[in-house]
């Protein structure tokens, strides 16, 4: 059982940056406990609120340097949007329909990114993943961002974006409707949800342990701001009760989300004709990849956090290992998409099909499309091997290649199908040029959200992580016991 | 830890219960049904029963099908809480075998009737003779059906063989052997029920295609299997075995899953409608246009409903979930489900193409029900013989003791 195996962490070195790390044989019989060394409660509380509890002034200077340089980032973000404003998304290449990709393949590329933090938050959750707790925070935070990132592609893209609102379904004088049998209305609709049901459930689980840090607050400012998060939290049964409650439905609204946004985006191509876009496996493909891309932005933040911020106790090389699992399942259901499209392209025997499909491999763009298929299908195939899967410095390159190779996908996709489609007036080929600064502005303004969300958040659900103690089991014996072995 | 759970001794098949009847029962059936059946075959009705067999066929193997695809994973994800139920899974697998041998009739006797690409041409289908021409299509039956033949057996003896282990380093050495294997065997799984889907079911319309239409197939092979899984271990369990080791906490998991599965059945139907529909284009429209008339519709309308909607409200309840009769309402149900599901994928294809080709139109014919009964009939033979070979439940599997005490919290 989950809990019951207290002495495999004897044997575990007492330092715990190195403890953390070290890899456990997979066992046959039991489980490796998720959390390391003989902690009680008492300490997680104390290495979660560590960092958020140091005074302002004393914030370590390489954390203020990070902070900096992404605030640089979101500055670029802002100036970059200015001058959209200012010039028309002329300067996006929009003449051009093949230029239109730029915006879309970053639409998709972030909001795809969210969907590790909806599936280990909800889905892990209803399938009693224990070893969630230790990650799911940081994934949830990343959601947030991550939709942020991807809204702010959307709403720039239309060009005039005064006129904004017209998406919503909102009674007109001037008698206009959206069309409701668009997709991209659907997209409104699926990405608001998401966006609205994901910030609730991470404020909900926050509510406990904000609570905890408002009653540690030593100075004012922090035990207003606190306070006002904590939403007058006591911990009484009752809370707890209704706490509980209240995050099960949410699981259970957030879990048909992680399919059905992908899924409307995926029906923004496959509703229409375009071959290499009008194709049936798009939905799950698409979630599958979103899930994908996710996982790996979790792996690259994740890796080096845990290791700045000391919680390899609680974040493990099991948990790693986890979540490389599942980039290795994810890699290769969208492998099997990717395959999968191409049989039927050939099998067909739909001339158009088979075209779009070459021209992928061998066109033009063979380039991005090689540069997707080793990322996203070849590099994670390393983690069928435990030696590879549980290396650190691998896995965080593996989860970078991941992020270029989605990144890769959307590109091809977009591009690739839109570049020689029926209309030889429109045929280009599309070089970004200044849209590259709007790219890494997204990137500036994520970082630099997570990084205030490190310092002034707990990064790790206190009040859930204290539930998979040892201690926390009822047939717990306490210390001499756990101490004593069997 | 202080409480030692007892491991479970019921775990034979009583000489005197009805599962000991059971290959003979099933044996019966078989010899009844697939007489009637293949008989009717060499008369002239001769389309209309490989109609028949081929939806039996499709219909019982996507349960073997779907216990391998389970067993693959449960090995893949250390699972522990499916340990007490793993077994009733593993010789649903084990049957694969024997639709090696069921599968003869459906190449020797009915190629001609049932595929049109056999013998008709046109300029497309001239294109898709790489694919769809006769040796290369009986290559990829013999690997599928030999392919899931070979792993069935090693994946169900590795694990009967633990059952009979004592020692941790010979188990050990087992378990680390099947886990291996299952990482292979995923990808082989993945591929081979893709395109046997691809090839004895989408090959009815050669000319239409979809890229999803491998995973429809596996997402209602996988809800088949949970119904059936739990099915079988209520009947263990009424039978006199396995009385404390499989609980209310095992059912509300299978539970979670046939429910879970039931939707990710009803996101891939209409997923796949959905694209096709808003494009609407006419080699795609095809296959829906097939099954809005003549009765079809009738079918094509009520999917939803009867498919989705009712198994959704019904099994989204954790009190039907635990409670033994309410889910075995809900297991019947999705099986009976799968049924129509299976035959509104097979029969709207039959007596569209050759001589006297029509419009589709539904009518049940007593063969349908024949075929069933006769693949059904030696798919339980085969199952029945199984249980009452080796232990009902994995028990030596180190981790048995997480699987009995089990709880959802």
């Amino acid at each position: 059982m989950a809990n019951a195996a207290p002495s495999t962490s004897l044997a575990l070195p007492d330092d715990p940056n190195v403890r953390g790390d070290i890899v456990l044989e997979d066992p046959i019989e039991g489980r490796e406990p998720l959390v390391r060394g003989d902690r009680d409660f008492h300490y997680i509380t104390e290495a979660v609120c560590r960092g958020n509890e140091l005074p302002l002034m004393k914030t370590p200077s390489t954390f203020v340097f990070g902070l900096l340089l992404a605030f640089a980032g979101f500055l670029l973000f802002g100036g970059y949007v200015g001058w959209l404003f200012w010039e028309g998304p002329g300067i996006w290449g929009n003449n051009n329909p093949v230029s239109w990709a730029w915006d879309i393949v970053n639409f998709v590329f972030w909001v795809g990114i969210g969907h590790a933090g909806t599936l280990i938050s909800a889905i892990l959750y209803l399938f009693r993943q224990k070893w969630r707790m230790g990650v799911n925070r940081y994934a949830e935070a990343m959601t947030i961002f991550a939709v942020i990132c991807a809204a702010s592609c959307v709403v720039l893209h239309t060009g005039r974006i005064w006129l904004d609102y017209f998406l919503f379904p909102i009674p007109n004088q001037m008698q206009l409707w959206p069309n409701f049998r668009s997709p991209l209305e659907w997209d409104v609709f699926a990405v608001n949800t998401y966006f609205t049901v994901s910030l609730l459930f991470w404020f909900t689980g926050l509510v406990p342990d904000f609570a905890t840090l408002r009653d540690r607050a030593t100075v004012k400012w922090r035990q207003l701001f606190y306070g006002a998060l904590a939403l007058g939290w006591r911990g009484s049964a009752r809370h707890w009760v209704t706490y509980e409650k209240a995050y099960q439905i949410l699981a259970a609204f957030s879990a048909p989300l992680v399919l059905s946004v992908h899924s409307v985006v995926s029906f923004d191509f496959a509703v229409s004709q375009l071959p290499g876009w009008h194709t049936t496996i798009f939905p799950p493909y698409f979630v599958a990849g979103a899930i994908f891309g996710g996982f790996a932005m979790v792996q690259n933040l994740i890796i080096p956090a845990r290791a700045w911020l000391g919680l390899k106790d609680i974040i493990t090389i099991r948990h790693i290992e986890n979540m490389n699992k599942i980039i290795l399942l994810t890699g290769s259901l969208v492998g099997y998409a990717y395959g999968m499209e191409f049989f039927v392209a050939a099998y067909s025997g739909n001339e158009y099909e088979g075209f779009t499909f070459i021209n992928r491999a061998f066109g033009p763009y063979w380039w991005a499309y090689w540069i997707m298929l080793s990322c996203n299908v070849l590099s994670p195939q390393l983690f069928w091997f435990k030696k590879l899967r549980t290396n650190l410095y691998l896995s965080w390159i593996v989860a970078a290649l991941v992020n270029t190779g989605m990144w890769f996908e959307r590109f091809v996709i977009c591009v690739t199908s839109l570049h020689r489609d029926a209309l030889p007036s429109s045929w280009e080929y599309f070089v970004p040029r200044t849209e590259v600064l709007f790219l890494l502005g997204t990137f500036g303004l994520f970082l630099f959200l997570f990084l205030l969300f490190i310092r002034f958040f707990p990064v790790i659900a206190i009040s859930e992580v204290k539930t998979i103690l040892p201690q926390a089991n009822p047939h717990w014996e306490g210390y001499a016991h756990a101490k004593g072995g069997h | 830890m202080s409480h030692h759970i007892e491991k479970p001794t019921d775990i034979t098949v009583p000489p005197t219960s009805l599962w000991a009847k059971l290959p003979m029962i099933g044996g019966a059936l078989a010899v009844v049904g697939l007489g009637a059946t293949l008989g009717s075959a060499f008369g002239h009705d001769k389309a209309r029963a490989m109609f028949s067999y081929l939806f039996a066929y499709e219909l019982v193997l996507s349960i073997a099908l779907g216990s391998l695809g389970f067993v693959l994973i449960q090995h893949l994800v250390r699972a522990g809480w499916s340990i007490t139920v793993r077994r009733v899974a593993e010789t649903a697998m084990a049957t694969l075998p024997l639709f090696l041998v069921l599968w003869i009739p459906i190449g020797l006797l009915g190629l001609h009737e049932l595929y049109p690409w056999t013998h008709e041409t046109d300029e497309i289908l001239e294109r898709k003779r790489w694919f769809l021409s006769n040796g290369f299509f009986f290559g990829r039956a013999g690997l599928y059906l030999v392919g899931w033949s070979v792993l069935a057996i090693f994946l169900y003896r590795s694990s009967v063989k633990i059952d009979s282990l004592t020692d941790m380093g010979e188990k050990k050495k087992v378990i680390h052997l099947i886990w291996k294997v299952s990482a292979a065997g995923i990808f082989f799984y993945a591929l081979t029920q893709s395109f046997q889907a691809i090839d004895w079911l989408m090959g009815l319309t050669p000319h239409w295609y979809s890229t999803i239409f491998g995973l429809y197939y596996f997402a209602g092979s996988i809800l088949a299997m949970y119904a059936f899984v739990s099915l079988a271990t209520m009947a263990l369990q009424r039978a006199g075995m396995i009385k404390k080791a499989v609980t209310a906490e095992h059912y509300h998991d299978l539970g979670k899953f046939t429910f879970g599965h039931t939707v990710f059945w009803a996101y891939i139907a209409v997923s796949q409608l959905i694209i096709i529909w808003f494009g609407n284009i006419p080699e795609e429209t095809e296959y829906y246009m097939a099954r809005m008339g003549g009765g079809w519709e009738i079918v094509s309308y009520a999917l939803p409903v009867t498919n989705f909607f009712i198994p959704f409200l019904y099994l989204v309840s954790r009190h039907v979930k635990r409670h033994r009769t309410a889910f075995a309402v809900g297991c019947i149900y999705t099986l009976v489900m799968r049924v129509v599901d299976v035959y509104w994928l097979v029969l709207p294809s039959y007596g569209a193409h050759g001589e006297g080709a029509h419009e589709p139109h539904l009518a049940v014919h007593w063969l349908d029900v024949a075929a069933v009964v006769g693949v059904a009939g030696a798919f339980l033979a085969v199952f029945g013989w199984l249980m009452n070979k080796n232990k009902v439940i994995a028990i030596g599997d180190p981790r048995l003791e997480e699987s009995l005490a089990h709880e959802n919290y």
